[in-house]
């Protein structure tokens, strides 16, 4: 039976700490290049703080990490590559890009409607040493290829490798949990199979306070969030324009894209 | 038969058609684009079994449980342990990329004496005849340890043993005043508490033990229009602990203990609480006007953090104003309140005040790297890592990241009595000392850590008292022998003591304290990592979420 692996990330929990960042980076192993800026740089979790645009006692903040929404439907990235280098994984519902057929066009960046897609700029380097503390599940990537969150798919194998050793066609829910979902100390993000109806992330995804980024749009993103706040629910729709002054806080080397979240 | 220049030309074109069809040209791109992204000089990651090992994280005193996945000798990842007794699986942010830190190019590498290359025998040369010509004075920052008991023993015979306090610890001083208790023995008993007024404290952005609050919040208040848990948070602006609170209050930067000062005013007039105290001094519309928060939003705080008992108040540095509101509300000695959590525990001689007669200072690795001793001593530093700009005369590379053997006695904050042991996952990765090793070195009679480690394991299986924690809770009284017990603590299970008794403290105040009272001393209370792995500096840079912490990669 095919799985629909996606998120609820619960934006009343993230305290904005960063732990997911730095997890995906690290099981990912990506590196932190001294010459990578913020346009520039690898991030395929990227939390942004957004503030209801309000100032003094009434100010508010909230954060949103950002990462690929794994879009079921029309899935712009697929649509444009020229080399079918992207996929949506027919078994599992992830959006997944093969490297190895990437030739660097970055039309998928320019499509994607998240800014969640990097091209990697340089070959991979770390300080003298630090090699050795890189993960043996995941290959260090050459540049000229566009990155972004697959989900740990490395975690997904592995999986689905010691079910085999059981002799399980289906993997323990237990065994396939994205870093970033380990790393949140506070459980804001969940991860589940939305394809099953009993799996509580599933029954999450369509609570009351749930919503999605861009939802109009219609490419049925993967990624859910949720919020008790309002001004943090219209953040989904900024088309609308008729929404209070709800705006991204300005963040440094960040505007234009920020501005489109 | 002759073959034609046409024949040529159809056979060609007929070959280069063929070709299209087999698998050739496309096995040929694949493995050209296989190989093309791996050239020789891309590192790869290093192949061999994956295991995964428990310990415990000593970059702060918190102690955090760690799961450490290790692939040929090194640690590759770092993950929480689920079963911790206060962590619970949660860690801060830098623990996630903790495992690179041992090849950070700002690491100490080699000792440094007033900024060129020296070594070792140099080192010891100089300490030795520092040690011939006057005392000693030792500066701890994390007491408590076995490494912090040989520290001590030398610096009985030698000098002075002292403490370098961070934030939370100080926070506690007051009550050490009041009742005679060790800050260094008193906790917040945050599991059973239902209110908590926080005065600038960074409850939710890495204060105390990183995960424990965070995880109590996310369960009990996070998302919630009436939680459990209230966090109201006393600050000048809007931090991330104040964006995620019940409440925010909004006053002047410095005005804690008027705050503090106003509402225990309200408090007693009211009769609001059932204890009795001294009035402070200063009157409402005073506390008013240094605070710049309105009286009637002062009266109304008053009551609404007695509206959901228990309440605690947390300051974020040692202001007796502050801490005296905790014995107007009853919450010293109390169920959710402050707790004395040991009755064994020492009290320490800061390191606040200046040091005069010592020939040499002494800081252990885990004295914080922005602490500057008042001193014209000599002034030998171990440190893992380079964290800038220092008045220490003598720079000695100490054990990094899962380099080092240690115990890990109670985190500073904690309610409840723990010990862990962290065991040295990896080898060191330069020619390192801790000071505790180089204090053996030049006192041979001095014992040595992992015997300390052994005794107080022992002692542990003696009492019979508490339980070990790991995925399963075993009481300590069915642990068959001391091997056992130790054996079990080196795999990453934690002792847990018994809950603590709230009646073992008592304060007792004659005099409501000056309002903010400030610290004489000019470097930053909080604990900070000298630097930050490469990973967390990249990333906040780019994502813009924190301003410059520590030194990037």
């Amino acid at each position: 039976m095919s799985a629909r692996y996606g998120m609820v990330i619960d934006l009343d929990r993230c305290t904005g700490c960063g732990s997911c960042m730095v997890a995906c980076a690290a099981e990912n192993n990506v590196p932190a290049l001294p010459q990578a800026t913020a346009r520039t740089g690898l991030t395929p979790v990227l939390v942004r703080k957004v503030s209801n645009g309000l100032e003094g006692n009434l100010r508010r903040e909230a954060f949103i990490p950002i990462m690929c929404m794994h879009c079921e439907h029309e899935t712009p990235c697929v649509h444009v590559c020229p080399q079918q280098a992207v996929e949506v994984d027919a078994a599992t519902g992830i959006v997944m890009q093969m490297p190895q057929r990437c030739l660097g066009c970055r039309y998928c960046m320019t499509a994607c409607p998240y800014h969640a897609r990097y091209f990697n700029w340089w070959d991979p380097s770390w300080p003298a040493g630090m090699e050795k503390t890189l993960n043996p599940g995941v290959a260090s990537r050459m540049r000229g290829v566009v990155e972004k969150c697959n989900l740990c798919h490395a975690r997904f194998h592995a999986a689905k490798e010691k079910a085999a050793a059981a002799g399980r066609r289906e993997i323990d829910a237990a065994d396939y949990i994205p870093a970033c979902v380990e790393a949140c100390p506070t459980g804001a993000i969940r991860f589940g199979n939305l394809a099953d109806q009993n799996d509580p992330v599933a029954q999450e995804a369509h609570s009351a306070n749930a919503f999605r980024l861009l939802a109009r749009i219609g490419t049925e993103p993967k990624v859910y969030y949720k919020s008790n706040e309002a001004w943090v629910r219209k953040m989904a729709e900024p088309g609308d324009q008729s929404s209070s002054p709800v705006r991204s806080t300005e963040i440094s080397n960040h505007q234009s894209e920020v501005q489109h979240v | 038969m002759k073959f034609s220049r046409r024949d040529l030309l159809v056979w060609g074109a007929g070959a280069a058609a063929g070709l299209v069809v087999t698998p050739v040209p496309w096995k040929l791109l694949d493995d050209a684009s296989k190989w093309s992204q791996n050239w020789p000089w891309i590192p790869q990651p290093a192949r061999g079994p994956v295991e995964v090992k428990q310990s415990a994280c000593t970059l702060c005193p918190n102690g955090c449980g760690l799961k450490v996945r290790m692939a040929s000798g090194s640690p590759v990842g770092v993950a929480g342990v689920a079963s911790h007794p206060v962590t619970r699986g949660a860690l801060c942010p830098l623990a996630f990329g903790a495992h690179q830190l041992n090849w950070h190019p700002d690491r100490l590498r080699t000792v440094r004496h007033h900024g060129t290359a020296a070594s070792w025998d140099d080192a010891r040369i100089a300490f030795a005849r520092a040690c011939s010509e006057g005392g000693v004075v030792v500066l701890d920052g994390y007491p408590g340890r076995a490494a912090s008991a040989v520290l001590e023993t030398f610096a009985e015979k030698r000098g002075e043993y002292r403490v370098v306090r961070g934030a939370e610890t100080r926070a506690l001083m007051p009550y050490e005043k009041w009742s005679g208790a060790p800050a260094e023995s008193l906790g917040y008993d945050l599991e059973n508490t239902a209110t908590i007024l926080s005065f600038g404290a960074p409850l939710l952005d890495g204060w105390g033990v990183p995960g424990r609050l965070t995880r109590l919040w996310a369960e009990r208040a996070a998302g919630q229009a009436e939680p459990q848990l209230r966090i109201i948070q006393v600050e000048s602006s809007l931090s991330r602990t104040a964006g995620r609170a019940y409440q925010w209050i909004s006053i002047r930067s410095g005005s804690n203990g008027a705050l503090a000062s106003g509402v225990a005013r309200v408090l007693l007039e009211e009769r609001l609480v059932s204890a009795h105290g001294p009035i402070p001094d200063l009157s409402l519309s005073d506390a008013e006007s240094q605070t710049g928060l309105d009286a009637n939003a002062i009266r109304e705080l008053a009551r609404m953090i007695v509206a959901k008992p228990p309440v605690i108040i947390i300051a974020n540095e040692n202001n007796p104003a502050v801490a005296a509101l905790n014995i107007v509300l009853g919450a010293v000695g109390s169920r959710g309140g402050i707790v004395r959590r040991s009755k064994t525990a020492k009290a320490y001689p800061s390191a606040d005040a200046a040091i005069a007669s010592a020939r040499a200072v002494i800081l252990d690795s885990s004295v914080p790297w922005n602490f500057v001793p008042q001193t014209d001593a000599e002034v030998f530093r171990f440190a893992a890592w380079n964290g800038g700009p220092t008045r220490a005369d003598w720079l000695l590379p100490a054990p990094g990241f899962l380099e080092e053997l240690t115990d890990v006695p109670t985190a500073p904050t904690s309610g409840i009595e723990t010990y862990a042991l962290a065991a040295s996952l990896t080898e060191a990765a330069h020619q390192t000392h801790s000071c505790a090793e180089f204090l053996a070195s030049a006192d041979p009679s001095l014992p040595s850590a992992e015997k300390i480690i052994h005794t107080r394991c022992a002692e542990l299986f003696r009492t019979k008292k508490g339980i070990l924690r790991s995925r399963e809770e075993v009481s300590v009284a069915k642990i068959a022998s001391v091997q056992k017990l130790e054996e079990q603590l080196w795999n990453g299970a934690v002792w847990v003591g018994e809950p603590a008794s709230g009646e073992s403290i008592r304060c007792a105040l004659k005099q409501w304290p000056a309002a903010d009272a400030r610290s004489p001393l000019d470097w930053s209370t909080s604990w900070a990592a000298p630097v930050l792995p490469p990973l967390a500096s990249k990333l906040y840079q780019e994502s813009g979420l924190r301003e410059s912490q520590g030194r990037n990669a």
